[in-house]
């Protein structure tokens, strides 16, 4: 009997593909004047008040401008999405006439490489990637339509940085930190050169009063079970006397938690990172936060993909100096969270306008690593090479770089 | 006062447990309810406590009919009932049980009760701190608190359910003195016991029953015999089935061990012959199936010197023990003799001894279909246990018996048999002895105890107080033996 | 009227589900018929939308085929997600350490997968038999541990060249990926590993004579002994076979699906497969379509995220729906068996 059944299974199935085949030719070709169809890839959900929800707005934003739609998917990660895979997403996406596809997550980097690599004609983004960069170490020339974006976040966490070493009074600063890769290693040292400049040279404090310290969870955000849970981590960190937490994570544990202590009395504070509107979690425990405004940056993408001219190129964009929160020109931001004193922030605004006018420049030498060999030498300023691939942490900073 | 019994039947399926029983109980008399197991006390019992709700027929106390839709629903009536060991909370206090289950209104208090309970203690001489968390309290006292608590409540008619299984001699003898002021006080109490002796000393009257119909009832003290007369059927009084002489050589040798159940413990020393017969009677639960399940080495109440053909097989479990042509059939076909949900194949595919990797289920089957037709089983090879009678059930477990088995242990052979299958079972069993196997097994059934055994042992509370030959063995002797009476 | 009532719970089986779906589309402002529509679409809709439901189909059918031992044995294996990490993690130490053709690396694989799923399956086994302790803690137990020992080999001795990340180890060596057709994600090698080992164990427990002791010692216990089983033995049995089929699940993942190792490596399918098998009734042959079944709604969900916007959480919810209404309809139907045969005493 059980065989019967088999038997019976096998030829429906049989069935099913067979009738399945005929119309995947009919779903590819009606497209031509619809309006411009963008695929966005998201890792987390896109109302994290962080990194995915930073792409979402500013994605939101683009499409908006040019009447176009959007398919959205977000959550594609193992843990959340057992089931989905990057390729699959960028199969359905293109199904559904999407003309551009842009995925946002440093984890995606296998996916999107191997969807660009079978859908070689069809423009794609990986933002923070590096695949499309000439002089990077992972160029893929064979990939034509396979482009990097990225923002110079480096100013966003000097900004930060700097604000968390002028509000501090026990001069311990923590960074909440994702897992360790090249760009993490870059971005908390630039949060490390930024206070270590502002402790020192504007707070006129000892350089070995500073204790700065960094703990990574192990993703982007909390997979529980797999990743440190990082509620658990910042109350670990304000525990251990730090009064000032610069999260590095997707999502907002660092200003819940910095919040909750503030409005216990504790004088702590947090800066968020990614989105614009993450302070909103505690704003009065809030020093500001760096975040990525992708909306500009996107919406030259769409354009170029609509005109014809987009390319596999490798854009690693800084803020828009004149001003850095100017929504239509600047990739960089730095919002001042209610937390800040006036005094620190108008500190913070000089330091802003140095790091703008280029008098002044963190990455010069003398810097070593962690280990106390030399990273850059006296009056030596770092390449972007040198700054995009940070193999190490900086002497002065705590935690494992590796 | 009296309480008023008008046929109450109840029935359990097939099985007539209450057959239209009719009953008056007077208030200051110790009533007793005798019967072996099955005889439908326990179900009598229950009806007037509330646990059960019978089919048809009426109680009636002092002429008012009455509810006994539940246990309390009885309590409010008046009829309490105390179990052989007291169901109670042992974490609560001994005050605290009595509340438990009380009617809450001003009359039943934490303060009454406990008033209550020093006033009954005194009374009865007991000795039980209202405030002693329950579980410090013996099996006895625990009787005792759940006296004063029915009391409590108001009962008048006290029902006392095999109430000296679990406790003590002095307990006893306090349980009976209590008992005694009770009658004497107009109370009607209620004595359910399968033990002579303690019927003859306690209660006034008797009422006997048999197969769930009352057989008589009799005033006490009356003779022994009259009572065995109205327990056990005797209308057959077959011969034994021959003599030791054709037995053969000794095949199987119990020495120096212990018997236990949870009252006595007893030395044990006998031989078993090959090709000999022999049954254990006794009341459920007096040690017949301990001693069977030690020689199958299921339990370890036999510990040492079991000896099979000279050989010490003491710490051979039952799996070894199979290995030497040991076979046990338990009493609970359903729950320890047949896989439910396997067919009468697959049973017979488990019991063969087969170890190849793919079983040959065309033989299998070809084995059930044989099986089938020698013990005429109303059943095919597909046939799950579930969908056969006791009967036939039996006869699947008899039909997986291996090929020469040498020592049988059996549970109630023919229970559930109608009277030919017995014959022919027993026809069956008695060719496997001319072939060699020793058969021992326990039967509630004296006739056929006495039709087939060489040898009788005779179970009482965990020992064994007697052996019969079985042309020694009567009704009379046996049932008085099974109460306990030498 | 047996049959009639069948006939009737069947009918209900499959309309009282999709009616409760139906609400819950409603509920969320979305179209019944076209998330109807979009479910076929989704799972079914192109060679390569239908290659990807089989892939999910894969690791359903093994976990399923491995709870099917478990079950038979009477034990509720819930430590069968650890048994599949387990087996990932033995077949990911293969492709790591071995190179060779993909015909060898793939075979080490699966015998590695396999023995890495026994030994977690026997643990669970042996923790119950030895130990006295209850599978279901065991197993619950057992997972942990299994999930703590990959995020210690992908965060420390397999990361990835100066990363610390938990996203998953490198990309194995295109030899230990399982092969696939052109233009399809699906490796049949794993389809047919899926089908072959659930053809195996549904002989294995109805035509062998193990299978059949086995059986026994799930049905009960007490009268197997009577029968000369060595039921501990059986048990232990039961969750090495069990272990071992799981491991093979943790291969296809690893091997055929993300061609690394990442930490969430045993989806859930685990879990999943034993509602599937509870649907199932524990009757192999149900097996198939129920997990196609699971796996087609896990493929629309994302058709439904993708093209009506809805949450993507929906899916689970859906499953959850079916499955309650598929259990609460069986759970009636046996009150309403059992409720019978008393009515008519009572009448009698």
């Amino acid at each position: 009997m059980q065989w019967k059944h088999l038997v019976i299974f096998f030829s429906l199935l049989l069935f099913v593909v067979g009738c399945s085949d005929n119309d995947e030719t009919e779903s590819v070709s009606s497209e031509a004047s619809e309006p411009f169809k963008l695929g966005l890839i998201l890792v987390g959900p896109r109302d994290d008040n962080g990194w995915s929800q930073a792409h979402f707005e500013g994605a939101s934003h683009a499409i908006e401008k040019v009447g176009g739609e959007m398919i959205v998917v977000d959550k594609v990660n193992p843990a959340d999405s057992p089931n989905i895979t990057v390729p699959q997403v960028v199969d359905d996406m293109i199904g559904q006439g999407a003309q551009l596809i842009i995925a946002t997550s440093d984890d995606m980097k296998d996916g999107i490489l191997e969807a660009a690599a079978a859908h070689p004609d069809v423009p794609m983004i990986h933002a923070s990637g590096d695949s499309a960069w000439t002089d990077g170490k992972a160029y893929h020339s064979e990939l034509p339509m396979l482009a990097n974006i990225m923002g110079k976040m480096e100013y966003g966490k000097m900004i930060a940085g700097c604000a968390a070493a002028l509000q501090s009074d026990t001069g311990r600063i923590s960074y909440l930190g994702p897992l360790i890769n090249d760009e993490t290693r870059r971005l908390v040292s630039s949060t490390y050169l930024g206070a270590k400049h502002c402790w020192t040279e504007v707070a006129g404090k000892s350089a070995s009063d500073l204790k700065f310290n960094v703990n990574w969870i192990g993703f982007w955000f909390n997979i529980p079970g797999v990743t440190l849970d990082p509620t658990v981590v910042a109350n670990e960190f304000f525990a251990s006397g730090t009064d000032v937490i610069v999260s590095g994570i997707d999502t907002t544990e660092a200003i819940v938690e910095a919040g909750k202590r503030a409005s216990a009395g504790e004088t702590v504070w947090a800066v968020p990172y990614d989105y614009e509107g993450s302070c909103s979690e505690a704003p009065s425990a809030c020093l500001g936060v760096p975040y990525f405004n992708w909306g500009p940056s996107y919406l030259d993408a769409i354009e170029s993909v609509s005109n014809g001219s987009f390319k596999a190129t490798f854009q690693w964009l800084g803020p828009d100096w004149k001003d850095i929160n100017d929504h239509d020109t600047s990739m960089i931001g730095f919002l001042k969270g209610d937390g800040l004193t006036s005094e620190n922030s108008k500190e913070l605004d000089k330091f802003t306008k140095a790091l703008g006018d280029g008098s002044l420049n963190l990455w010069t030498g003398p810097l070593n690593y962690q280990d106390g060999s030399s990273f850059l030498g006296e009056g030596e300023s770092a390449t972007d090479l040198q700054i995009w691939y940070m193999p190490s942490l900086l002497e002065g900073m705590d935690g494992p770089a590796e | 006062m009296s309480l008023q019994l008008r046929s109450i039947t109840k029935t359990f399926g097939p099985i007539v447990a209450n057959d239209s029983l009719s009953l008056t109980i007077e208030s200051g008399e110790i009533h007793g309810l005798l019967g072996e197991n099955g005889a439908g006390k326990s179900t009598l019992a229950k009806v007037l406590s509330g646990f059960v709700s019978p089919d048809s027929g009426t109680v009636e106390l002092d002429d008012e009919q009455l509810k006994l839709s539940s246990p309390s629903a009885a309590v409010s009536s008046g009829i309490g009932i105390l179990h052989q060991e007291p169901l109670v909370f042992l974490d609560f206090s001994a005050v605290d049980n009595m509340l438990v289950g009380s009617p809450r209104d001003g009359n039943h208090t934490k303060d009454l009760a406990e008033e209550h309970l020093l006033k009954i203690c005194e009374q009865f001489n007991f000795s039980i701190d209202p405030l002693i968390p329950v579980q410090k309290l013996s099996v006895g006292e625990r009787q005792q608190l759940e006296i004063a608590r029915l009391l409590w409540l108001g009962a008048r008619v006290l029902i006392l359910d095999e109430p000296t299984t679990a406790i003590s001699g002095s307990q006893r003898e306090n349980l009976f003195q209590t008992i005694r002021s009770l009658a004497e006080a107009g109370m009607s109490v209620i004595f359910v016991s399968h033990k002579l002796e303690e019927i003859q000393e306690i209660c006034s009257r008797v009422t006997v029953l048999r197969q769930g119909r009352i057989m008589g009832t009799k005033h006490l003290p009356c003779p022994t015999s009259d009572l065995i007369d109205l327990m056990f059927d005797r209308e057959l009084e077959p011969q034994g089935r021959k003599s030791s002489d054709s037995l053969g050589s000794i095949c199987l040798e119990l020495c120096g061990q212990k018997v236990t159940t949870h009252f006595e413990s007893g030395k044990v020393d006998m031989t078993f012959r090959t090709g000999e017969i022999v049954g254990l009677a006794g009341l459920e639960g007096a040690g017949q199936r301990d001693l069977l399940r030690s020689i199958a080495g299921l339990d370890d109440t036999v510990t040492e010197g079991v000896f099979f053909r000279s050989r010490d097989i003491g710490d051979d479990s039952y799996i070894h023990r199979m290995q030497y042509g040991f076979h046990y059939l338990p009493a609970d076909r359903g729950r320890e003799g047949l896989v439910d949900g396997l067919t009468i194949t697959e049973h017979v595919a488990l019991a063969s001894p087969q170890r190849s990797i793919a079983t040959d289920w065309k033989l299998s089957r070809e084995e059930s279909k044989k099986i089938i037709d020698k013990f005429s089983i109303k059943g095919t090879p597909e046939s799950v246990p579930a969908s056969l009678s006791g009967g036939n059930q039996q006869r699947l477990l008899l039909g997986l018996i291996p090929d020469n088995p040498t020592v049988l242990l059996m549970e109630h052979p023919t229970r559930g048999l109608d009277i030919e299958s017995a014959a022919w079972v027993w026809k069956y069993l008695m060719s496997l002895t001319e072939e060699g196997t020793t058969i021992l097994f326990s039967s509630s059934d004296f006739d056929e105890l006495m039709t087939y055994c060489d040898r009788i042992f005779v179970f009482f509370e965990g020992a064994i107080i007697q052996e019969l030959a079985s042309v020694e063995a009567t009704t009379e002797r046996l049932g008085s033996l099974l109460g306990g009476v030498k | 009227m047996f049959v009639r009532n069948d006939l009737l719970f069947l009918g209900l089986g499959i309309l009282v589900p999709v009616c409760a779906s139906m609400l819950v589309f409603l509920f969320v402002d979305a179209p019944p018929l076209r998330a109807t529509e979009l479910f076929f679409e989704g799972a079914f809709g192109s060679s390569q939308r239908m290659g990807d439901t089989l892939m999910i189909w894969v690791p359903l059918l093994l976990a399923s085929s491995a709870l099917i031992i478990t079950f038979s044995a009477g034990m509720w294996n819930i430590g069968i997600e650890g048994q599949i990490i387990a087996g990932a993690v033995a077949a990911s130490f293969v492709a790591r350490e071995f190179e060779a053709s993909t015909p060898v690396v793939l075979t080490a694989m699966i015998v590695a997968g396999l023995i890495g799923g026994m030994i977690w399956g026997g643990l669970a086994g042996l923790l119950r038999v030895r130990g006295g302790v209850n599978e279901i803690f065991g197993g619950l137990g057992l997972n942990f541990v299994a999930t703590g020992l990959v995020v210690y080999l992908i965060m420390g001795p397999w990361s990835r060249r100066g990363i610390a990340s938990t996203g998953g180890t490198e990309p194995f060596r295109p030899q230990a990926w399982f092969p696939t057709l052109d233009g399809l994600r699906v490796s049949p090698l794993s389809v047919l590993l899926a089908i072959g080992v659930l053809i195996l164990v549904l002989w294995f427990l109805s035509r062998t004579s193990y299978g059949l002791r086995l059986r026994a010692t799930g049905k009960n216990p007490l009268a197997a002994s009577r029968f000369g089983i060595r039921t501990d033995a059986y048990l232990l049995l039961s969750f090495l076979l069990a272990g071992g089929v799981a491991g093979l699940a943790g291969v296809t993942q690893a091997a055929a699906v993300y061609h690394r190792l990442v930490p969430s490596i045993s989806g859930g399918y685990g879990f999943l497969a034993i509602l599937i098998v509870l649907l199932a009734g524990f009757r192999g042959q149900w097996i198939l379509p129920i997990a196609l079944f699971f796996a087609a709604v896990s493929m629309a969900s994302f058709q439904w995220q993708l093209q009506l916007g809805l949450h993507s959480s929906l899916g689970g919810v859906i499953q959850g729906i079916l499955v309650l209404s598929v259990l609460l309809l069986s759970g009636y139907r046996a009150i309403s068996y059992m409720r019978k045969p008393i009515s008519e005493e009572g009448d009698a």
